[in-house]
C-alpha cells in the first residue's frame, strides 16, 4: 500500500474511532465474556501500537513485553506500597519505561535490520532473567501478587466493570499517544523508513527521530503493561513472556502495518478468533498459526492494506482515481 | 582444575550442538533472506520422530536418527515450496508465515503426543573418567556426530559445485540467477539441508536434555544469539560463535549458577555488538 498522507490520516482516525466503543462496553454489558474480550482488545491494541510506532521507521522491535513488564511491575510495586491512584500509576508506567528506553536506545538503535530484531528479542530474555534473579524486588518467579485495586480520586476501581473501564481508558490514552507521535513525526518517520541514507543526507536527524520513536514506543508499552496488571491483579513474569510479542506483531501485520486502522482491525480479528479457538483449547495455537499463514498468503498487505488496494483499484477502474499524495507528504 | 576441564568438554559438546542448529538457521537466512521462526520447531520434530522410531517402533537408535533427519529435511523441502517460495522477497511475511507454521507444528505434536515431556533416553549411559575428569559418553558421542555433520556441511558448502552455487546465491542472488543458477532448485534444497540439520540436532540432543513440545523456543533463542555473535549469514562465524556460547554457558553455569550463566552470555552478546555491531564475521545487515 503506497503512502498517501490524506488517506492514511483518515484511516488512522477511523482506527481511533473504532476504539471508542470499547469504553461503552463495560457500561452496557455485564457478561464476563464480553468484558474479557473488551479488555483483551484494549491491551492488544495498545501493545500492538507500540510495535506500530517503531514500524513507521521500518524497525521491527521485539522489546514490547520487556517495556510492558517495566510499566506493569512499576505500577504493581507502587500500588503495593500504598499509592493506588490510577493517575500516579499511569505516570509511573509511562515514564519509567521511557527512562529505561534511553540507555537501551543508545545501545540498539545503531543496529539495523535483523540485528535490531534479534537484539531486541534478547532484551526480553535478559529482563526475564533479571526478574528471576531479584526476588526481593520483583518477587522472582512468584511475581508481585495481591496488587491492590487502583483508585480514581479516591473511588475504588476494583469492581469488575470499573476495572475494565479503567483498563480501556489507560489503553485509549496509550493509543492516543502512539497516534499523536506517529502523526507529529510522520514525515520524518516515513523518510527514515523509505530511505534512511537519503533522509540523513537531506538533514533529517535519523538517530534523534529513532530515539523519539523508541521512547514513545516504550511508554505506550508500559501503559499496556499497567493495563494488564490492573486486570490480573498481579505482575508475573509469565504475563510478559518473550514469545508474547509474536502475537502483537501478528496483530499489526494481519491487520495491515501501514495504518492505525490496520492495527486495530488486526487486534480485534485475531483476539476474537483466539477466543473462538479457545473452545478447542488444544488446537488454539495451531488454528492461530493457520489463520496467520492464510492472511499473510491471501492478503500480504494485511486486511486493511489489501482492502485499500482493492478499493483503490476499483475506484481507478471507475475513473475516480484516489487523491494523489501532496508534495512532501511522504517525505 | 578437574572441574574446569570437565566444564570445558561439556561446553565444547554444547557448542557443537549450537553450531549445528545455528548453521542451518544462518544458511536459510544467508541464501533465502528468510528468518525461519520454525527452526526450533524442526528441532522438536526431529526429537519426536527419533523418539517414535526408536522407542515406539523399535528401530535401532542410529537408524532412527538418520530417518528422523531425512524426514525433517523432506518436510522442510515441502514447507519451502508450499509456504515460503512465493513470498521469499518479503522477509517480514516469511517470518510470520514460518511463525504460523511453527504454531501448527507444535499443536500437531501436542495433539499426537500430549504436552508432557517424553521419557526419551540416550541408549548409551555411563561416563568417561580419567584423572578425575568426568565426561558423560552421551556428550562425547553428540560432540563427535555434530562435529562430523559440521564437517560435512563445510565440505558441501565450500568444496562442491552445489556449495559454490549456494554461496553465489547468498552473495548476489540476481548475478547468480543471470549465471544460470536456478533459485527454484537451490532454495528448497537449502531449506531442506537446514531443517535436516535442526532435525538431526533434535534427534541427537533431546534424549540427553529434554523432549517436550516447547523446547524449540529456547533453541531458536540460542540460534539468535549465535548468529548475532557470528554475523548473519556467515557459516564460519556461526561455528565460532556457537563454541563461544557453549563454553561461556558451561563455565558460567558451573561457576555462577544456571540463570546467572545465561545472563553472562547475554551481556557478552551486548559487549560484542557494541564493539562490532555486525557480529564477528558478519557484513552489513539486510533490511527487515
Amino acid at each position: 500500500m503506497a503512502p498517501d498522507r490524506h488517506r492514511d490520516f483518515w484511516l488512522d482516525l477511523w482506527g481511533m474511532a473504532l476504539l471508542l466503543p470499547l469504553l461503552a462496553m463495560p457500561l452496557l454489558f455485564k457478561d464476563p465474556f464480553i468484558l474479557s474480550l473488551t479488555y483483551q482488545f484494549a491491551i492488544g491494541v495498545a501493545a500492538s501500537l507500540s510495535v506500530y510506532v517503531m514500524l513507521r521507521m521500518g524497525l521491527l522491535s521485539f522489546t514490547v513485553p520487556a517495556f510492558m513488564a517495566v510499566g506493569g511491575y512499576a505500577a504493581a510495586m507502587l500500588a503495593k506500597s500504598g499509592v493506588t491512584e490510577i493517575m500516579a500509576l499511569m505516570l509511573a508506567s509511562f515514564v519509567l519505561p521511557m527512562i529505561f528506553a534511553v540507555p537501551l536506545g543508545l545501545l540498539v538503535l545503531k543496529l539495523k535490520g535483523l540485528y535490531f530484531i534479534f537484539i531486541t528479542f534478547i532484551f526480553n530474555e535478559i529482563l526475564q532473567l533479571i526478574i528471576f534473579e531479584t526476588p526481593k524486588l520483583t518477587g522472582g518467579s512468584d511475581g508481585v501478587v495481591g496488587v491492590p485495586a487502583a483508585t480514581f480520586l479516591g473511588a475504588d476501581l476494583g469492581v469488575p466493570w470499573r476495572q475494565v473501564f479503567a483498563t480501556v481508558a489507560v489503553c485509549l490514552i496509550a493509543s492516543v499517544i502512539a497516534f499523536a507521535a506517529s502523526h507529529r513525526y510522520r514525515a520524518e518517520f516515513t523518510s527514515i523508513e523509505e530511505n534512511e541514507t537519503l533522509a540523513e543526507s537531506l538533514g533529517v536527524a535519523v538517530w534523534k527521530y529513532r530515539m523519539i520513536g523508541y521512547i514513545v514506543s516504550a511508554g505506550v508499552a508500559g501503559l499496556a503493561g499497567l493495563a494488564l496488571v490492573n486486570m490480573l491483579g498481579t505482575a508475573h513474569p509469565s504475563s510478559f513472556a518473550s514469545w508474547s510479542v509474536n502475537n502483537y506483531i501478528a496483530y499489526v501485520f494481519v491487520g495491515g502495518r501501514g495504518t492505525v486502522l490496520g492495527v486495530v482491525v488486526g487486534s480485534y480479528l485475531l483476539i476474537y478468533m483466539t477466543n473462538v479457538f479457545n473452545a478447542y483449547a488444544h488446537l488454539s495455537a495451531g488454528l492461530f498459526g493457520l489463520l496467520l499463514i492464510a492472511v499473510m498468503m491471501a492478503a500480504p498487505g494485511g486486511v486493511v492494506g489489501t482492502a485499500v488496494k482493492l478499493f483503490g483499484g476499483f475506484r481507478a477502474d471507475k475513473g475516480d482515481a484516489p487523491r494523489p499524495a501532496p508534495a512532501g507528504g511522504a517525505a | 582444575m578437574v572441574t574446569f576441564v570437565s566444564a570445558g568438554v561439556i561446553g565444547l559438546s554444547m557448542g557443537a550442538q549450537y553450531a549445528l542448529i545455528a548453521i542451518g538457521f544462518t544458511l536459510i537466512f544467508g541464501i533465502l533472506g528468510v528468518v525461519n521462526f520454525a527452526h526450533g520447531g524442526f528441532y522438536v520434530l526431529g526429537g519426536y520422530l527419533a523418539f517414535t522410531l526408536s522407542h515406539v517402533l523399535g528401530v535401532p537408535f542410529v537408524a532412527a536418527i538418520v530417518l528422523a533427519t531425512i524426514a525433517t529435511a523432506a518436510i522442510g523441502y515441502v514447507v519451502e515450496i508450499v509456504l515460503v517460495e512465493k513470498y521469499v522477497v518479503d522477509h517480514l511475511a516469511t517470518m510470520l508465515i514460518t511463525l504460523g507454521f511453527y504454531q501448527i507444528l507444535i499443536t500437531a505434536i501436542v495433539v499426537f503426543y500430549g504436552a508432557e515431556p517424553m521419557d526419551f533416553s540416550f541408549p548409551i549411559t555411563g561416563s568417561l573418567r580419567s584423572g578425575g575428569i568426568f565426561v558423560p559418553y552421551s556428550n562425547l558421542i553428540v560432540f563427535v556426530v555434530c562435529g562430523a555433520a559440521i564437517a560435512a556441511v563445510y565440505w558441501l558448502v565450500y568444496r562442491t559445485r552445489y556449495g559454490i552455487a549456494l554461496r553465489a546465491m547468498a552473495d548476489d542472488g540476481p548475478v547468480a540467477r543471470s549465471q544460470g543458477i536456478p533459485p527454484a532448485t537451490m532454495f528448497p534444497m537449502a531449506f531442506a539441508i537446514a531443517t535436516g540439520l535442526a532435525g538431526l540436532t533434535g534427534a541427537l540432543v533431546t534424549p540427553m536434555l529434554a523432549l517436550d513440545p516447547h523446547v524449540g523456543e529456547g533453541v531458536l533463542l540460542k540460534a539468535f544469539v549465535v548468529v548475532i555473535l557470528g554475523g548473519m549469514g556467515s557459516i564460519p562465524g556461526a561455528m565460532l560463535a556457537a563454541f563461544i556460547v557453549g563454553l561461556t554457558e558451561a563455565y558460567a553455569s558451573v561457576y555462577l549458577g544456571g540463570s546467572k550463566g545465561a545472563l553472562v552470555l547475554f551481556v557478552l552478546v551486548l559487549v560484542i555488538l557494541l564493539v562490532r555491531p555486525q557480529g564477528i564475521f558478519g557484513t552489513e545487515a539486510r533490511k527487515a
